[in-house]
């Protein structure tokens, strides 16, 4: 089994070796990087930087209530506004390795502006075992590139990567995130690219506001579904918009608009899922509250019943 | 004794799940490139992993695992493509299936041999192959099938050379474990 003492042990004591200087350290507020970032702060905690960037492809809510977890934890925090330049990026970009890898560019641009007026040539990332499994390379074939990993572009410039969770898994990370005390230990997977790759298609800053709304709906439902015991909660649970349209009714009027789809997977390490069997007058509510409060935008919802393999836990 | 069994890298999706499996069965163990040469394994065991290349294609990256198949005197596992190139270089013949497997199958038991044994007769296994073994050589002996795949595990007759078309370090594999703690009990001998 993983050993959570045994291995912060480890991993500090390598930390303090590898952060011989000032450091950046890519912090998301998701479970990964923040338990990469404390432990890099418990190693050398004077001469790093924390730096959280709002690409706007977040969640509702979901830089404010970062913000409010990130900063007891004492860190030096920099949080970065780029919602402009990730959306000119991906301005008209519809293929999803292209969206990952313009991701994964622009990330590194705004940590290296940061490293550059704090003099860091290391930066610290909390990538694990699935980012660079399914980013390929040698015989390995791509599954996605990982905003961390294959997103990367292949010049770093002078920044060297650091990433003490390289050969762990999900379970693993959260078991370590317990026995560190850490808020966020038990929060759902969400990927680093955010929403851009629950729009299919081109992720536009409309199309992203609807399925902002969408997921939002998504995690209110299943979480008081959960909280009333009608369902266990998923390990992973969201919306997804898909560049389909399809014809409706709405108030004797015809409709055309896209749809939204539900995954909801049960998983331990996001390697191996099965699609989670979701009480129907669940899906209904939330059937009818996308398509009632997004009607302009969205006139049907369908539920993906597919596991991974074949499928991917995200569309793109 | 701690026991020392390396994982052979051709690739797959899961080689570093088995690497896992392995350090949770608390055994000494690291991935290695297939093109490690053979002298160079100082093991008690290897497990052969799957991967991208396809054994129906040609010239597949195998490296140095005929050599491993071949010759080696340890216990060796193959997963997926790594059981498909067992069973073709002993004279077998794997080719891309009539129906792919990808995610949950039932794996249905025909002989538990070493490799299968304590396990029930029926258990859920998950798969992720596009290619498949069609026949076996006389060295080689079927220990268990699928609905759309006639072989699922095999072993050799003689050698402690063995096979899964499934994959048992992923967690939707039910008795995962109990495959990896019997290959084991093999390699502590």
């Amino acid at each position: 089994m993983f050993d959570a003492v045994e291995f912060e042990q480890e991993a500090t004591a390598a930390l303090r070796e590898q952060l011989d200087g000032p450091a950046v350290i890519a912090l998301s507020g998701g479970v990964d990087s923040t338990v990469a970032a404390v432990l890099a702060h418990k190693a050398a905690p004077t001469a790093l930087t924390a730096v959280f960037v709002d690409t706007g492809y977040m969640r509702k809510d979901e830089s404010a209530r970062i913000r409010a977890m990130l900063e007891p934890l004492g860190m030096q925090l920099r949080i970065v506004d780029a919602a402009a330049r990730f959306y000119a990026q991906l301005a008209g970009v519809t293929d999803p390795e292209v969206k990952r890898k313009r991701i994964g560019a622009t990330f590194i641009e705004v940590f290296a502006a940061v490293a550059a007026e704090i003099d860091a040539k290391v930066l610290v990332q909390g990538t694990i075992a699935p980012d660079w499994i399914e980013s390929g390379g040698g015989l390995r074939d791509t599954i996605k590139s990982h905003h961390n990993v294959g997103g990367l572009p292949a010049d770093l410039g002078r920044l060297r990567l650091v990433e003490p969770l390289r050969d762990l898994y999900k379970d693993e990370v959260r078991t370590l995130a317990r026995h560190l005390k850490l808020p966020n230990a038990e929060r759902q997977p969400f990927p680093g690219p955010g929403l851009a790759i629950r729009v299919l298609g081109e992720a536009t800053p409309k199309r992203t506001a609807t399925v902002r709304e969408a997921v939002a709906i998504v995690e209110e439902e299943f979480e008081a579904a959960a909280g009333r015991k009608e369902m266990e909660l998923p390990w992973q649970y969201f919306a997804a918009l898909l560049p389909v349209r399809t014809v409706g009714v709405h108030g004797d009027l015809r409709a055309y608009g896209e749809v939204i789809v539900v995954r909801a997977v049960q998983s331990l390490d996001g390697m191996t899922a099965a699609y989670s069997k979701i009480p129907h007058s669940v899906l209904e509510r939330i059937s009818i509250r996308i398509t009632n409060s997004l009607r302009h935008d969205v006139n049907r919802v369908v539920f993906d019943v597919t596991n991974k393999p074949p499928g991917t836990i995200e569309w793109e | 004794m701690t026991l020392r069994i390396y994982v052979v890298d051709n690739g797959g999706q899961w080689t570093h799940r088995e690497w896992r499996m392995l350090r949770y069965l608390k055994v000494d163990t690291k991935i290695v490139p297939n093109t490690t040469p053979l002298e160079q394994l100082d093991v008690d065991g290897l497990v052969l992993s799957g991967g991208a290349p396809r054994i129906s294609g040609e010239g597949i990256p195998m490296g140095e695992s005929a050599h491993y198949v071949e010759d080696a005197s340890f216990p060796i596992l193959g997963i997926c493509l790594g059981c498909q190139f067992i069973a073709q270089q002993l004279g077998g013949t794997a080719v891309s299936a009539t129906t792919a497997e990808f995610g949950k199958t039932e794996c249905i038991v025909d002989d538990p041999n070493e490799l299968l044994a304590g396990l029930p007769s029926r258990f859920t296994v998950w798969e992720s192959h596009n290619d498949e073994i069609v026949q076996l050589p006389p060295d080689l002996a079927l220990l268990a099938h699928s609905e759309n795949c006639g072989v699922q595990a095999i072993a050799h007759r003689r050698r402690p050379l063995f096979g899964t078309q499934f994959h048992p370090e992923v967690e939707h594999t039910e008795h995962g474990r109990e495959i990896f703690e019997n290959f084991l009990r093999v390699c502590r001998g």
